[in-house]
């Protein structure tokens, strides 16, 4: 059972999950070393989300284990409270609470959930803003955000929580087209920067770049995974050339 | 001129519907019972707020036994007259033992509190209008809850807030401004729900209106005190009417949450 690798910080293991009958994931076992950056590609309805989801258990897994670092995330026991504290996440529709400025946004789950005091959590406020680019917008809402800085805003919020890995679900599809090089542009910095990243995106050149591991998903398994090269010069299986020939 | 006046209060319908003898009579008296009146709508409003926002939570309950009894409560009050439901509360209430026990305790309660009226009387009138706002609160509450974009509760609860946490910092403050229009509608409306009052012998401003215009066989107190419960609602009605606008730019302005309008509470029976 705990054979893992000393470094994985992130461990799936034969990971179920049905919404009613249906089926969205059947059995996937993943191993997510630390520092490193996965994508996973794949059609839409292909469970990649879900995975992610399973995670930080914003999804009941139906099956399975999710272990996070030592902590079996989907275990009863568990207080996950506790364990979402050092997961980031980043959603697709940002999500970013309206009533708050940039910065309040920031400030708003160090001050209650980590307990930080007033200077601290506005210290690192504005050094989280400043580093993805927005120390001029600290005091604007997000209604008065373009949709590429408020996802910055939202990478912000999770920076802010030191988490030990961060999760990206497919935070540059609502984006136009010209926003979207500034939050990729983060990702690379946060990348390079050692952050364990697990990366849903359609954004090919991205998982190009910047992957470690790139991991073809279809119908609820991982269908092929490997280096950025090999899955997207050499695919092996035909559901991946398929989705590959697609997409470029 | 003098003529005009001679005409005015002799005429039928203007001498009992309008008569500036009588209304310069009832002005007074009225105007007195005008803050009786006020401190009963806002009152039971403020005591309505947590009632109501405990029985939205309970609707919202994954428990079918919180849910049930929550759901059976807000179908019973809304469907039934608010008149009936004064009737029953109000003298309902002093029949119970322990209002009885709890007046021996404290006789000062029998004595005048506010505006010459007793507390007792304060009591009970803003247990049954709260108990009636309440019902309709909960709703106002549950759609403006559930109206909050489900991303907002994930983006909280991935951060490690807990439900609590999360449901005061975050969901309840986006709904606080969605549904301030129709809080002051279901104000207005509970407002001019006080005049109900006037049937159990408490002496808000319908009540005076109703002895004004018994002892004087004349309608026109009915008038003044129309005036006043207009002087109220006509410039709230515009707040509301200003708030909505409000409210529809900043969500239009925004990409994030999806704007979701609640509809304005009618009561049943309200509409013709």
């Amino acid at each position: 059972m705990t054979t893992a690798t000393p470094e994985a910080i992130v461990r799936i293991k034969g990971l179920k999950k049905s919404f009613g009958s249906l089926e969205v994931l059947k059995g996937v076992d993943l191993e997510v070393t630390k520092g490193e950056v996965v994508v996973i590609l794949g059609p839409s309805g292909s469970g990649k989300s879900t995975l992610l989801r399973c995670v930080n258990r914003l999804e009941e897994p139906t099956g399975g284990e999710v272990w996070f670092e030592d902590v079996m995330v989907n275990a009863p026991k568990t207080d996950i409270n506790r364990v979402r504290e050092r997961i980031g996440m980043v959603f697709q529709s940002f999500n970013l609470f309206p009533h708050l400025t940039a910065k309040g946004n920031v400030m708003l789950a160090q001050r209650l959930v980590l307990k930080r005091s007033k200077e601290e959590t506005e210290r690192i406020a504005v050094e989280q803003l400043t580093r993805v680019g927005l120390a001029d917008k600290i005091d604007n809402y997000p209604a008065q955000l373009s949709g590429g800085q408020q996802q910055r805003v939202a990478i912000a919020r999770s920076l802010a929580m030191d988490p030990h890995v961060m999760l990206f679900d497919e935070v540059t599809s609502a984006l136009d087209p010209e926003l979207v090089r500034g939050v990729l542009d983060v990702m690379k910095l946060l990348a390079k920067g050692g952050m364990t990243m697990l990366v849903v995106t359609h954004e090919m050149g991205f998982a190009r770049d910047v992957a470690d591991r790139v991991i073809f998903m279809d119908d609820g398994v991982i269908v092929e995974q490997g280096s950025p090269g090999q899955v997207f010069d050499n695919p092996r299986h035909e559901r991946t050339q398929d989705f590959l020939g697609y997409i470029s | 001129m003098e003529a005009l006046l001679q005409w005015w209060e002799t005429n039928a319908i203007t001498r009992l519907f309008f008569s500036f003898e009588v209304i310069a009579g009832a002005i007074p008296v009225i105007l007195r019972a005008f803050p009786v009146s006020i401190t009963f709508g806002l009152g039971s409003f403020i005591f309505g707020i947590p009632i109501g926002l405990a029985l939205a939570f309970l609707k919202m309950s994954k428990s079918r036994w919180l849910r049930w009894p929550a759901t059976m409560y807000v179908d019973f009050i809304r469907g039934t007259p608010l008149f009936l439901q004064v009737l029953v509360v109000y003298f309902g209430l002093t029949l119970l033992p322990a209002y009885q026990d709890l007046i021996k305790a404290y006789p000062w309660m029998k004595q005048p509190f506010l505006f010459g009226i007793d507390f007792t009387v304060y009591l009970r009138g803003f247990f049954v209008l709260s108990l009636n706002s309440s019902a309709y609160m909960a709703e106002i509450f549950r759609a403006g809850i559930q109206s909050i974009h489900r991303g907002q509760m994930e983006a909280a609860r991935s951060l490690g807030m807990t439900i609590p946490k999360a449901m005061f910092f975050v969901i309840i403050p986006q709904t606080v401004r969605r549904i301030l229009p129709t809080m002051t509608s279901e104000f207005i409306l509970l407002f001019k729900d006080t005049a109900l009052l006037a049937a159990v012998g408490i002496n808000e401003m319908t009540q005076r209106a109703r002895q004004f215009a018994a002892g004087e066989f004349n309608m026109s107190p009915y008038v003044v005190a129309a005036a006043f419960y207009l002087l109220l609602t006509i410039p709230l009605g515009r707040l509301v009417a200003r708030l909505e606008e409000k409210l529809a730019e900043s969500e239009g302005g925004s990409t994030a949450g999806r704007p979701s309008p609640i509809v304005n509470r009618v009561r049943p029976g309200d509409s013709a």
